[in-house]
């Protein structure tokens, strides 16, 4: 069979192939992705435009559980602090129901117990980056205002609604109690029973007195199973920013699988390739040297 | 009876036709480059004997003709193999260029869905900020730009490729003619008895530039051939050429007609296919799948904003301008309908620290709002099929390209100029021409001779 005589079109079609295996080694190297643009693994690049949502998605997981958990802990501590302060106004009541303190020690315990309710409130009213923590969801409104209408001397402004929040696929997040339901539950009313005690102290009868540090205790008892929640939203938000730092891991990691250039083999094959177009353009260079007429004379 | 005379001009006859031969492996060797030439081989023939009883005595030789070296079944198949070629390399590059927007990068829509939700998450954290709200607002911007930039890339690549189709007309009409002309020229030689080779490879040569344009059938006719693409629509009929013609449509992008009926439908290789193909297919598929995803996400945004309350307890109004019916157009229009960051509809009571409705919002995310499936799916459903697009149009020009380079081999290997072959024959006419020359030099002796005898005896 007569052989094609004109290999050159051929040769350069090889070139332009190698060339372009080089140029596609180059950028996988140089990008260190080897899914540069989507037809280079159909697929996998539409796995990794997934796996980049699930990435951003636990990034803001973690960002918002930051968030809620400042609020959080500031609402823990301040729960604390009051059932401090009602431990105190027991001592403090424990003391004016004794029959031996005089009026005027009353008075003075009185004024004690007076600013224990000036701090209560305080504490109730906690505020963090602008917003009522025990105002339901009502966080522009100030939780408690005193009031001289009230039985318990204060008036509760929130309503009793709650927050929650995403922080995870299967993982929702309550981030609030209303106000009401910790200081004014019935049977556990914080004020109220500041109120009792306060009057009782006032008018120097032993047995209203008595009843009131009972009120305050039943109170302090509610307001620290209140405050379980927020201890248990604080250990659960802990776990789950471990676990959301695992699963960042392993999208990371699922990432490279899909997406990262095998740069040994790349650089192998760049080689090869670089090799195999040397060869080609020697094998053109030699063919296209002679024929016949070179040596016809 | 045969003379000296006689042998004279059958050595006549030999030099005559060994200049022809010379003359054939001058033009090969002159044409080696050219593209779509066939070599030429002389087609030597023993001139009618003489019948001197009882002897048949020859004549010498003739050049009957100068016969160009083809394979007419090989060059059918590069024909058909350019039209795929032509329709796959202008897919493929047309869909290189379309895949680019859909690379994730900071700005592609996939990282702005992302981002946007993102914002809302935040939001949740602290519905009453301010500088948490703007933050949704300026995703929702940036998610809108993004959905705006990418449909509008794919509509200017469409303009592109539609100005490439009138380019690619004027080319077919303009080989068309070349085409009739040269039918015109061949017809002509034919009727005269003369060889064509030449014409027939420049007609071969602008037959193969036409199928990698647009798909062609070629009917051979006597000395001519018509040439018709689509469902019969004639290009070239023996020496005529019909144009096709370009006409706009209300969409502003070009149709072809030819003769007065629309045959873009018709046209589905060569380069023109290709182009039909990505501007009509698939370019305006994926605008199809970008106008679901914005007009979905836009709804269902819209609606859910609608449930909840604003900063200031007001019901909450549409976060983007709703899609236009249909849809189409959905990605290229989105827009953000409010730019006061309080009507963020975040509260689900009408309190300002409500994040009930925010957090609704951000249940979108994760919900079959799109075909059924969440946005950020639909949006990796879409990458799939660019991807997908482009990778089996580039594997299947790469295919068509080597086929066809192993046709143009074959043909190269029964057309091609070889210079060695050649260089062989030019020496092999060369020898016999100086022998014939040699037997004219003897037989000039041996008139001379003859000559000298009858003067002697005279």
């Amino acid at each position: 069979m007569r052989v094609n005589p004109l290999p050159n079109p051929d040769l350069l079609t090889a070139i332009e192939h190698t060339q372009q295996e080089v140029q596609t080694d180059e950028l996988q190297i140089s990008s260190g992705l080897s899914v540069n643009v989507p037809s280079d693994d159909p697929a996998a690049a539409a796995l990794l435009a997934q796996n980049a949502d699930q990435i951003s998605q636990t990034d803001q997981f973690q960002r918002s559980l930051g968030s809620v958990q400042g609020e959080i802990q500031n609402a823990d501590s301040s729960l604390n602090s009051v059932i401090t302060s009602l431990q105190q106004a027991i001592t403090l009541g424990t003391e004016g129901a004794n029959g031996t303190v005089n009026d005027a020690d009353r008075e003075s315990i009185a004024v004690q117990v007076q600013g224990i309710q000036s701090q209560l409130l305080s504490l109730a009213n906690l505020s963090y980056q602008g917003n009522y923590v025990f105002s339901g969801t009502a966080t522009q409104t100030t939780p408690y205002v005193l009031d001289a209408n009230s039985s318990s001397g204060v008036l509760y402004q929130g309503n009793t609604g709650v927050n929650s929040i995403t922080l995870g696929d299967n993982y929702t997040q309550q981030t609030n109690l209303p106000g009401s339901q910790i200081f004014s539950a019935p049977g556990g009313d914080v004020f109220q029973s500041i109120q009792d005690l306060i009057l009782g102290l006032q008018s120097g009868n032993t047995s209203s007195i008595g009843a009131a540090v009972t009120e305050i205790s039943n109170a302090s008892d509610h307001v620290n199973a209140q405050a379980v929640f927020y201890g248990n939203a604080l250990n659960q938000l802990t776990s789950q920013s471990t676990y959301l730092s695992t699963e960042s891991t392993q999208l990371s990691q699922q990432e490279n699988t899909e997406g990262a250039a095998d740069l040994p083999a790349v650089i192998s094959n760049l080689t090869t390739a670089q090799t195999s177009l040397q060869a080609t353009l020697e094998a053109i260079a030699q063919t296209s040297q002679t024929n016949l007429f070179s040596f016809l004379r | 009876m045969s003379s000296l005379n006689a042998s004279l001009a059958s050595a006549l006859s030999g030099l005559s036709a060994d200049q022809g031969a010379i003359a054939t492996t001058t033009n090969n060797v002159a044409n080696v480059n050219t593209p779509g030439y066939s070599r030429q081989v002389p087609v030597l023939v023993s001139s009618d004997p003489v019948e001197l009883d009882p002897l048949t005595i020859g004549t010498g030789v003739t050049l009957q003709s100068i016969e160009s070296i083809r394979d007419p079944l090989l060059e059918a198949q590069i024909q058909q193999q350019s039209q795929g070629q032509g329709q796959y390399s202008t897919l493929a590059s047309a869909l290189q260029q379309t895949q680019v927007s859909f690379t994730s990068s900071t700005g592609d829509i996939g990282t702005e869905i992302s981002n946007f939700f993102d914002s809302v998450n935040q939001l949740s954290t602290n519905p009453s900020d301010l500088s948490l709200r703007q933050a949704v607002l300026t995703a929702a911007g940036n998610l809108a730009t993004s959905f705006n930039n990418t449909a509008n890339t794919l509509t200017q690549q469409q303009t592109s490729l539609d100005l490439n189709l009138v380019q690619t007309v004027g080319q077919i009409n303009q080989l068309s003619g070349q085409i009739a002309q040269l039918n015109n020229q061949i017809s002509n030689l034919t009727n005269l008895g003369e060889s064509a080779g030449s014409f027939i490879d420049q007609r071969q040569q602008a037959i193969d530039q036409l199928s990698s344009l647009v798909n062609v059938s070629v009917i051979p006719s006597d000395n001519s051939l018509t040439l018709t693409t689509g469902n019969g629509s004639p290009l070239v009929v023996g020496q005529q050429a019909f144009q096709l013609q370009t006409q706009v449509e209300p969409s502003g992008l070009h149709d072809i007609t030819s003769q007065g009926n629309d045959i873009t439908s018709q046209i589905t290789s060569g380069q023109l296919g290709g182009t039909l193909q990505a501007r009509d297919q698939q370019i305006a598929a994926l605008k199809g799948q970008l106008d679901t995803l914005a007009a979905g996400l836009a709804t269902a945004v819209n609606t859910v904003q609608a449930n909840g309350f604003d900063l200031n307890g007001v019901a909450g109004t549409n976060l983007f301008n709703p899609p236009p019916a249909g849809v189409t157009g959905a990605a290229a229009s989105l827009s953000v309908a409010i730019t006061n960051p309080s009507l963020i509809a975040a509260s689900s009571d009408g309190t300002a620290g409500s994040n009930g409705n925010a957090q609704a919002l951000y249940a979108l995310s994760g919900q079959g709002i799109i075909a059924g499936q969440s946005p950020a799916d639909y949006y990796s459903g879409v990458v799939f099929n660019v991807g997908n697009d482009a990778s089996n149009a580039s594997a299947e020009q790469s295919a068509s390209a080597l086929v066809l380079q192993q046709l143009n081999d074959q043909r190269s290997s029964v057309s091609g100029v070889s210079l060695d072959e050649e260089a062989a024959n030019l020496v092999q006419y060369q020898n016999a021409y100086n022998a014939s020359a040699q037997v004219i030099t003897t037989i000039n002796d041996l008139l001379y001779t003859t000559i000298n005898m009858t003067t002697l005896t005279g």
